[in-house]
């Protein structure tokens, strides 16, 4: 690279890193004392006048006949004749009306919350292109199986234990109107305090009253977050995870490592609680899930690769880390791509609603979505062309889901110039954490899961007790504390020890808990393939078929 | 070997538990949390992973 160039891209780095900073707002400051009043207090307004049931009387509709003839510029459709009545002989009341009212919001709630729960099961699809794209093609179709498989057996373990034990104790959540009966939290006393443990309604979506509309709006959107930390310990272990054990780790990951975290996190169990009982903040906070997922997705990834050890050929007889080349780096980036798409489900519908109770904020968590990513993407290709001396494609794409995991916890507490900073610290974390993985624990992780997720999910769960600006006010209050959340940097101390208990609890708990099931697993039926297996590649051993037959492959 | 890094690692996760209930100062909760942090990340990567290092495929002839 010539001097010029390296100069420009310095000055470029430089800029980067300081705009942010200068333009990052401090705590505001208080408001100046008002005034003593000099002038006659203005009389009060008058009471508004109540509503009547006999004032809807003559409420126009449109006629039968002039509904008849169609409706072409849309000014017929909808008014109070859709409005449903309770009695037809007294006629449309104000109790039909806010009847209406209160089930429309719900409704809102519920296609918001749907849809968005559609999106991030898109990004299935953008995880198994990514890492089909980023293993050898001898490898595709087990790849793309894994991927697949995970949502099926994921799925159906969550449904029978998983998403009890995660959010059978909740109670209800006032966005989805009906979900009480999910009512019965295990507590045990630790510290004179309650310590939530784990959810007990909700077994089959039968048990105990949850065969209920908003019990299941919130399964599947739970449901699909879920896959997607189940998904990530795929990555990790490509190429050389035998498929039988990979079905019995993933049916334990959805039954219980990630249902017992996220109970702890979303379901109200003790680190959500972490303020009420210690004064800790708002307790432990993560908004949408770098902690929750991605954090409890990559520590597993992690056991998992230990476990299996490096693919053969992955290091020289003296431990060096050789390249093993990706097979296809346009599925990669298009995996990428979805996967950014689908997070616009991922961060904005953790909202659970677009109406009422702050939850206007989902425009602002969709934007600080958008700069994460923008941000780690850029942190990530200038690292790597300054360092390798080109802007490596998958460590790009690396960079720019870094970005994305760092700001699914943040992504409602924070301001953009916040969401600017988190993405790019997280692009070059990636960067050196995957350089740290290889080179220094000597695991192999081909997609850069463990990095990726488990490194930039903390990242993002801790940035959380440092940017969190005190602006957001989801209806007042946030896990039981009045109050919004406020980080290190706005002024509350207390939310970052918060988020660093939650932060402890995936490196000791959840890590180890993936562990134990993983070396169980080992033991009965073995994770690895065989050698020879590995060798020829998964897709014939492990799957019977080739991804590509009518290619000539080169081992 | 596996056990005591297993037991390390949870050992960090209790001590920054404990941190709750031995003192309600912010400063002390967070200097046990990161001692908790510390003996769970030396546990992972000091000990487990040295204990598969030591029989790693590519030392195997």
């Amino acid at each position: 690279m010539k001097n010029s160039t390296k100069r420009l891209l310095v000055v470029l780095f430089a800029a980067f890193c300081i705009a942010p900073l200068a333009l990052a707002q401090a705590p505001a400051a208080a408001p100046a004392a008002a005034p003593a009043a000099t002038v006659a207090v203005p009389p009060p307004p008058p009471a508004p006048k109540p509503i009547l049931d006999g004032d809807l009387a003559g409420t126009p509709v449109p006629s039968a006949d002039a509904r008849a003839k169609g409706d072409p510029d849309g000014s017929l459709t909808g008014n109070a004749s859709d409005v449903t009545v309770s009695d037809p002989k007294k006629g449309l009341t104000i109790g039909d009306l806010a009847n209406q009212v209160g089930q429309n919001k719900i409704a809102v709630n519920f296609v918001w919350t749907l849809i968005t729960g559609y999106l991030v099961m898109f990004m299935q699809l953008g995880f198994a292109l990514l890492e089909s794209g980023l293993a050898r093609a001898k490898n595709a179709n087990h790849t793309m199986m894994m991927n697949m498989g995970v949502y099926g057996i994921g799925m159906f373990a969550y449904w029978l234990i998983g998403f009890a034990i995660q959010m059978g104790g909740v109670g209800a959540v006032a966005n989805l109107g009906g979900t009480a009966p999910l009512s019965a939290e295990f507590t045990a006393t630790i510290f004179g305090k309650p310590f939530g443990l784990f959810g007990q309604h909700g077994l089959f979506l039968m048990h105990k009253g949850t065969y209920d509309v908003g019990v299941m709006v919130l399964f599947l959107f739970q449901m699909v977050f879920m896959d997607t930390g189940a998904t990530i310990p795929t990555g990790a272990a490509v190429e050389r995870w035998k498929f039988s054990a990979f079905i019995v780790t993933s049916f334990l990951f959805a039954a219980f490592t990630y249902p017992l975290y996220a109970n702890w996190a979303w379901g109200g169990g003790w680190l959500a609680n972490l303020g009420t009982n210690f004064g800790l903040g708002k307790g432990y906070c993560d908004f949408a899930g770098s902690g929750v997922v991605h954090a409890v997705g990559g520590l597993s990834a992690l056991a998992i690769a230990m476990i299996l050890g490096p693919r053969i050929g992955k290091f020289s007889r003296e431990g060096r880390p050789q390249v093993i080349l990706a097979h296809d780096i346009v599925l990669v980036i298009t995996g990428c791509l979805i996967l950014a798409f689908g997070w616009f489900g991922f961060n904005p519908g953790s909202t659970l609603g677009a109406s009422s109770n702050g939850n206007l904020r989902i425009g602002s968590i969709a934007v600080n979505t958008m700069l994460a990513s923008a941000t780690g993407m850029i942190s990530a290709m200038l690292y790597m062309w300054f360092m390798y001396k080109k802007p490596d494609a998958s460590m790009t794409g690396n960079g720019f889901l870094a970005g994305l995991v760092a700001i699914t916890a943040p992504s409602g507490f924070v301001n953009p110039v916040g969401a600017v900073i988190i993405g790019f610290v997280a692009g070059v974390l990636v960067c050196l954490s995957v350089a740290f993985v290889e080179r220094v624990l000597q695991v192999d992780d081909p997609v850069g899961a463990v990095s990726v997720h488990g490194t930039c999910g903390i990242w993002g769960v801790i940035s959380v007790g440092l940017f969190a600006d005190g602006k957001s006010n989801y209806g007042g209050a946030w896990n039981g504390v009045n109050g919004s959340v406020t980080g290190l940097f706005y002024g509350d101390a207390s939310q970052l020890v918060a988020q660093l208990v939650g932060v402890a609890t995936l490196v000791g708990f959840v890590f180890t808990l993936s562990f134990l099931f993983a070396f169980v697993v080992d033991l009965l039926v073995g994770q690895r393939t065989s050698a020879k297996s590995e060798l020829e590649g998964l897709d014939l051993p492990e799957m019977g078929a080739l991804a590509y037959p009518e290619f000539e492959l080169k081992s | 070997m596996i056990l005591v890094g297993i037991l390390l690692t949870l050992l960090g996760f209790v001590i920054s538990v404990l941190s709750l209930g031995v003192t309600s100062s912010v400063g002390g909760r967070l200097a046990m949390v990161l001692v908790g942090l510390a003996v769970s990340l030396f546990g992972i990567m000091g000990v487990l992973n040295k204990a598969y290092l030591k029989n790693a495929i590519w030392k195997k002839g």
